[in-house]
């Protein structure tokens, strides 16, 4: 009995420890259900860069990094997937468009110089002179007050910068951000020491239009362009709808799944359901621990798990129920239940693990949260269900007397006065009654 | 001892005909349903499959009206007329409690599929345009998009899941249990696959539904708990076994071990149920059909693990007998 004492204690501190982490800390939620953007892009090889190499996919996590970053959202991700994939996830972002443009932008400075004219429409050839070859890039404004973009080369791009404007005085250079001509200005002299301008053409730049490009000359060019190859994105209300209907869903699932387990087992259908909340506490602890983002799908298997969560519990008293009718004294009959019936929870829960396992390891994200949940929710139910319940079934019935067999949901003719059988000491050894 | 000469309700022995060709009426209509599919559909997959698989765009609009199924089709026609290729169109409901929950005034959803929209494309915007036209104030919701080498991918990845599922159901099960236990259980569970794939074919016929990555979620869900289901009722045999072989015949201790493990597999099915069912009802629009599927499948499974997968165990072992019998 001391021991039942001890543990119950122990029990009390758990859910203690629960209730304080739930009550501290935030509930990460699910991009789905705060509004958010999900993005993943795949590394595209070029005519230059044939094979996407880790270096090259570390590069591209960098400058895809910079670039999120410029948007000033909290709690961005960058991560990257597979051998050339990048996960983007941007949370809380209104102007989701917008967001999108961004990351999807090459960014790609180019310097080109005239080919061939024919009826005054000049072709341009690459130089081999890129934004790679920047080091870095400021807004200012030239003499006439406009806006402009001043570059400055790194040693490598002077050199080139230098040679290029020896080779083309009084020649046209064009500069191209992102295949767009921005500016074509006719070389005087050469130009030594690596610094450059570019301006808006004739109209000017606007003060956005400039920063703009000045922000993403300096995030680095991406080294290869990126294709979003899925996309998630959802706006703030569809989550907040999502998460309203979540909390309705689980509270009518849960108190309906209570109601049916007092209406069957009554006393011990009661001690489930105390088991129970103590499972949804220890979970969503959990949860928050670890921390689990919590996903639509995710939310669902956990309200899931709920249901069945009591499984386990419905086994044993099924079987405890059977036991007393056989003419098993209570306290045997409690023991056997819990005894029989856990090679059953035990199989059946590992075949539900292993399919969580594949469905974490080869899921996509919002498969991997389902399974996470479910599978720490079949986790935690071992705990609950068997260690709790049986341990406030013993501390309730621990006088192994049955006086009122409705306590149980039987008759008293189902039982008979077998349940007052004189257990062997065989039995009372086996299970534990001679503490 | 137990009560295991207390009246039984269900018989699975007796009537082993009856069962089987019940099971057989039940998988009947989904399997005529997904050849039916495989023949007529472009891409002849016996389902109809939704973007993650095939690769596509969806767009979700939140609009303050009640949309008719009318509107429906004006609102395609303009989507043609602006060059958008084969759009398709579903109206999703907003419940009224759901609106009193978070104060928003969304009756309807409409949900716009089309081929996958790549960063280049302008098919968003012209979408948005012919629906502000048409409507007051739309406001899009979600966006959903895979690519098309994507979606191979994850129907690749999504076929490894089920079948290393049946395999590490199989490797533990034998492991446990006799191997023809597990295969018993397994084809429990291809029965219940069948059954949920077959409906979702049906569904798919006659109301569009599409699977998408969370149907195979649901799909390997199923299979967990259906083997949960036939797990309890085999450990039941096997301890049966182990005290009555001498007394009793093997096909009674199957019809005595599934009625013993009667009310707790129709109670586990139904407390699974009913938060399913809360789900359903009460739960986000977009994880609907993935519940859907799940409660099919949980029906099924506690089906099949009662009557299918017992029955097949026992007939098994008439057969093993009978060829004993032969050889002596």
């Amino acid at each position: 009995m001391k021991n039942k004492i001890i543990m119950f204690w122990v029990i009390m501190a758990i859910v203690i420890t629960a209730i304080a982490v739930i009550v501290m800390k935030p509930t990460k939620l699910g991009l789905d259900l705060v509004g958010g953007s999900r993005l993943v892009l795949e590394a595209q090889p070029t005519d230059q860069v044939k094979e996407i190499t880790p270096e090259t996919m570390s590069h591209l996590q960098f400058a895809i990094e910079q670039r999120v970053n410029k948007l000033g959202v909290a709690e961005t991700v960058v991560q990257q997937v597979g051998d050339k994939r990048l996960l983007v996830e941007i949370p809380s972002v209104t102007d989701l468009k917008e967001a999108k443009a961004f990351i999807g932008e090459t960014a790609q400075l180019e310097f080109k110089k005239p080919a061939k004219e024919e009826k005054g429409v000049i072709t341009w050839e690459s130089t081999g002179l890129t934004g790679k070859d920047l080091s870095k890039s400021q807004l200012t404004t030239d003499s006439s007050g406009q806006w402009v973009v001043s570059l400055e080369f790194n040693s490598e791009g002077a050199k080139k910068f230098a040679e290029l404007t020896e080779a083309l005085v009084n020649q046209q250079m064009a500069i191209f951000f992102d295949g767009e001509l921005q500016s074509a200005p006719v070389i005087r002299e050469p130009i030594y020491g690596g610094n450059a301008q570019i301006s808006g053409g004739d109209s000017g730049f606007s003060y956005e239009e400039a920063q703009r490009m000045v922000d993403l000359l300096n995030a680095g060019a991406l080294p290869v362009p990126a294709e979003i190859v899925e996309e998630n994105t959802v706006g703030p209300t569809l989550g907040a709808d999502s998460i309203a209907a979540s909390k309705k869903a689980g509270i009518i699932g849960l108190s309906a799944v209570m109601l049916f387990m007092i209406a069957f087992y009554h006393v011990p259908g009661l001690i489930a359901d105390i088991a129970l909340i103590i499972y949804s506490l220890i979970l969503f602890a959990l949860f928050k621990t670890i921390p689990v983002t919590l996903t639509l799908a995710g939310i669902a298997g956990f309200i899931l798990s709920i249901g069945m969560a009591v499984d386990a519990n419905i086994l044993i008293f099924e079987r405890t129920k059977e036991e007393l009718r056989a003419g098993r004294n209570l306290f045997t009959a409690i023991n056997s239940g819990f005894d029989r019936a856990f090679t059953s929870i035990f199989d059946s829960n590992m075949t539900t693990i292993i399919t969580c396992v594949i469905l974490y390891l080869l899921g996509t994200s919002v498969v991997k949260g389902f399974a996470l949940t479910l599978a720490l929710g079949v986790m935690v139910s071992m705990f609950t269900a068997i260690t709790v319940t049986k341990n406030f079934m013993h501390l309730i019935f621990g006088t192994g007397e049955l006086k009122h067999p409705g306590l149980f949901g039987l008759r008293k003719d189902e039982i008979g006065a077998a349940y007052q059988a004189a257990e062997t000491q065989r039995e009372k050894a086996r299970f534990g009654i001679l503490d | 001892m137990f009560n295991i000469g207390r009246k039984h309700l269900v018989h699975i022995v007796k009537y082993r005909w009856w069962w089987m060709a019940l099971t057989t009426l039940l998988l009947v209509p989904g399997i005529v349903a997904m050849i039916y599919s495989s023949i007529t559909y472009p891409n002849h997959a016996p389902l109809k499959v939704g973007i993650d698989y095939t690769g596509g765009t969806i767009l979700q609009y939140g609009i303050e009206e009640k949309i008719t199924n009318k509107d429906l089709a004006t609102t395609r026609a303009n989507l043609e007329k602006e060059g958008i290729e084969n759009p398709y169109l579903q109206i999703l409901n907003v419940n009224s409690d759901q609106q009193q929950n978070t104060k928003s005034e969304i009756q309807s959803i409409i949900s716009v599929r089309t081929k996958f929209i790549d960063k280049d494309s302008n098919d968003t915007e012209t979408i948005t345009g012919v629906l502000n036209e048409q409507y007051s104030n739309p406001e899009l919701m979600s966006v959903s998009s895979v690519g098309p080498t994507m979606g191979k991918e994850l129907f690749k990845n999504s076929f490894i899941a089920v079948a290393l599922a049946f395999l590490g159901i199989v490797a533990y099960l034998s492991f446990r249990f006799r191997f023809d236990y597990a295969l018993a259980a397994i084809l429990g569970v291809l029965h219940d696959v069948l059954f949920v794939v077959g409906m979702f074919s049906i569904l798919g016929l006659f109301y569009d539904v599409q699977i998408d990555g969370l149907f195979i979620t649901a799909v390997l869900t199923v299979i967990g708990f259906s083997v949960h289901d036939t797990i309890v009722v085999f450990d039941r045999i096997r301890e049966n076994l182990r005290y009555y072989s001498k007394k009793m015949s093997f096909g009674e201790i199957v019809d005595a071990s599934v009625n013993q493990t009667l009310t707790r597999s129709i109670n586990t099915s139904f407390t699974t149920l009913i938060t399913l069912l809360a789900l359903y009802f009460w739960g986000g629009v977009t994880t609907k059909d993935f519940v859907l599927a799940m409660i099919l499948g949980i029906i099924i499974g506690t089906y099949s693990s009662i009557f299918f997968c017992s029955m097949l165990v026992d007939f098994w072992n008439d057969r093993q007998t009978k060829a004993k019998q032969l050889s002596v």
